[in-house]
């Protein structure tokens, strides 16, 4: 069985109407003024759902998303012919931990941008599990889209969450697990909206997937 | 931080590549010959623009095509794949890319043709190429820029470590296209001068490529494989690297240590701009001395996240071959000595060790070698 405790939570879900601008200004406490005016909706947001939490450089970090700079991209289409260096380097993934940690100045030895859409979940907890470093964060997120969302491109909500996982169970507040084995065939995962609104109201998740029973519980 | 690589021998049962010029066997007969895939053409393709070095698989100047013009080609790839259940439990497929089929959407910007965001976002093209090729579910997605392809085969070496799977397909393309041809020219390091990686001279410059590449991961002995892997993030800046170069030497160090004082050879990340290149020449030659180092990238230009994974087989094709090519392009001055600029002779090297680097101080690296 491969298993994680959980220390630290924290999701992030602004009021729907909020903009990167609104956030900006909401958030400016949180982050170096260099970095500010250049952030994401999305890299504003996963800072705030890391605010305090210490990343050291052995930890590691797991980010998923599905869409990813939204916003960026649309505006870094928007800007052709003329391309947009900074709107360009801020599309690519995985930018929004880029942004966070660049503004931290922090290193990191393993970095896992998981993407997809299905399986994303299980996918970026797969990549929790086996990881060898003690501690690992596992943050994720969205923002919500404009033209692209109108074309099932791109999220319809804005949000962001930062889970530590740890293999010491002091202090936890829940954990999740992996027990490989059995045949019955693969359940729906739960979106990673549904997995960060499940972390929000502490909401046990059950599910069959890669081969295994997964579980999210708390305490 | 503790220099630790991952320590998980894992063979490579089978490895493939296309590049504009062909597969594994056809692109190092190519690079053995000093040949270019490179071409100045304009950087938004049918929108015109300067012209920069690109190499494309196909004749379309990168223009955005139904179906898109990459699936011709991943289609012409996956027939080399052994056949399986893949994407079942027990043998998942890792997809990798730091463009996947974005360039579509740039295509329906222009267009307004709605069949090009079918396949625009990554997990839409993800699930296009499950269809195409009758994958499972099990399909799990990681891109991180130009280290995309080493992410994976991590991620893969570590379901097989854990016993989660059997065997794992690790499958990475990366077409270029207007948007990411723009947006690299916007940095201007995307310019007119054909790339000469580790040259010492005035201007730095890139080439961008097509390429696409796919591996067959597993426990069980194989002529090759992946000894070790290692991973290191600086997070100093999106786009620059630590000026004192520590980002290079924690990556490089570690698989250095994993090599364990045998004599190997370096396919160097070597995409053609002038601070990243010299760390990189000066970091390889000072934790492996003497231990030739080489780009391709001057030739093929580079592959972005998939350029790990192309590099990879087309590495294993040289040391199938005993000969590896030079690196195209550049000429002396070079940033260190150990630049190799004409083929050597692979035999009485131990291993190969294979790096890329990607935006955001990101290092990758792995140590192939004979089993």
């Amino acid at each position: 069985m491969l298993e994680r405790h959980i220390p630290f939570t924290r999701v992030e879900r602004p009021d729907p109407s909020e903009e990167a601008a609104g956030a900006r200004a909401r958030l400016a406490g949180k982050f170096p003024r260099n970095s500010l005016r250049r952030m994401t909706h999305l890299g504003l947001l996963t800072g705030a759902a890391l605010d305090g939490v210490a990343v050291d450089a052995d930890d590691a970090v797991v980010y998923a998303t599905t869409y990813a700079e939204t916003r960026t991209l649309e505006d870094f289409l928007a800007s052709f012919p003329a391309a947009s260096p900074l709107l360009f380097q801020s599309s690519i993934h995985p930018s929004a931990v880029q942004q966070v940690l660049i503004g931290r100045q922090q290193p990191i030895r393993r970095f896992w941008p998981v993407t997809g859409r299905r399986r994303l979940v299980e996918s970026a907890l797969l990549a929790a599990l086996m990881e060898p470093a003690p501690r690992v964060v596992f943050t994720g997120g969205e923002e919500r889209g404009r033209w692209l969302l109108q074309r099932d491109m791109a999220s319809g909500q804005t949000f962001a969450f930062g889970i530590v996982l740890t293999k010491d169970p002091a202090g936890a507040r829940g954990g999740i697990r992996f027990q490989p084995g059995g045949i019955a065939p693969d359940e729906p995962c739960p979106t990673l909206l549904a997995f960060a609104e499940a972390v929000e109201r502490r909401d046990a998740l059950r599910w069959r997937g890669a081969g295994g029973e997964w579980s999210l519980e708390w305490r | 931080m503790s220099p630790i690589a991952d320590l998980l021998p894992t063979g490579i049962r089978a490895c493939g590549c296309l590049t504009p010029f062909g597969g594994a066997e056809a692109t190092v007969a190519a690079l053995l010959d000093g040949r270019r895939a490179l071409q100045l053409r304009p950087v938004l393709g049918p929108d015109g623009g300067d012209c920069v070095p690109i190499a494309l698989m196909d004749s379309k100047d990168m223009a955005e095509t139904l179906p898109p013009r990459w699936l011709p080609a991943l289609r012409t790839l996956a027939g080399a794949i052994p056949p399986g259940t893949w994407g079942s439990t027990r043998h998942p497929v890792v997809v990798t890319s730091s463009n996947f089929g974005v360039g579509s959407l740039y295509a329906y910007l222009g267009s307004r043709d709605a069949g090009h965001l079918r396949h625009g976002a990554p997990f839409a093209c993800v699930e296009l190429l499950q269809d195409e090729f009758g994958w499972g579910e099990q399909v799990h997605v990681f891109s991180h820029a130009c280290v995309s392809a080493h992410i994976g085969l991590m991620h893969a070496t570590r379901l097989l470590q854990a016993e989660i799977a059997d065997s794992v397909l690790v499958f990475s393309f990366d077409f270029v296209s207007p948007f990411v041809a723009g947006g690299f020219h916007s940095l201007k390091i995307l310019n007119s001068e054909l790339p000469a990686p580790y040259a010492a001279r005035a201007t730095g410059s890139i080439g961008l490529g097509d390429g696409a590449a796919f591996a067959v991961l597993t426990c069980e002995p194989t002529p090759f494989r992946i000894e070790a892997q290692a991973l290191h993030n600086e997070m100093h800046h999106f786009t620059g690297n630590r000026a004192d170069g520590s980002g290079f030497a924690a990556c490089a160090e570690t698989i250095a240590a994993a090599a364990g004082g045998r004599r190997v050879w370096v396919k160097g990340h070597g995409t053609g701009t002038l601070e990243a290149g010299r760390l990189e020449a000066e970091t390889y030659a000072r934790v492996l001395p003497g231990a030739p180092l080489v780009s391709w990238k001057g030739s093929l230009g580079h592959t972005l996240g998939s350029c790990g994974l192309v590099e990879l087989a087309l590495t294993v094709e040289s040391m199938r071959l005993g000969r590896a090519p030079g690196t195209i392009g550049s000429t002396a001055p070079c940033f260190t000595e150990t630049v190799a600029l004409t083929p050597f002779a692979t035999a009485g090297y131990a291993g190969v060790v294979v790096a890329s680097n990607a935006f955001g101080g990101a290092h990758a690296a792995l140590l192939l070698s004979h089993a």
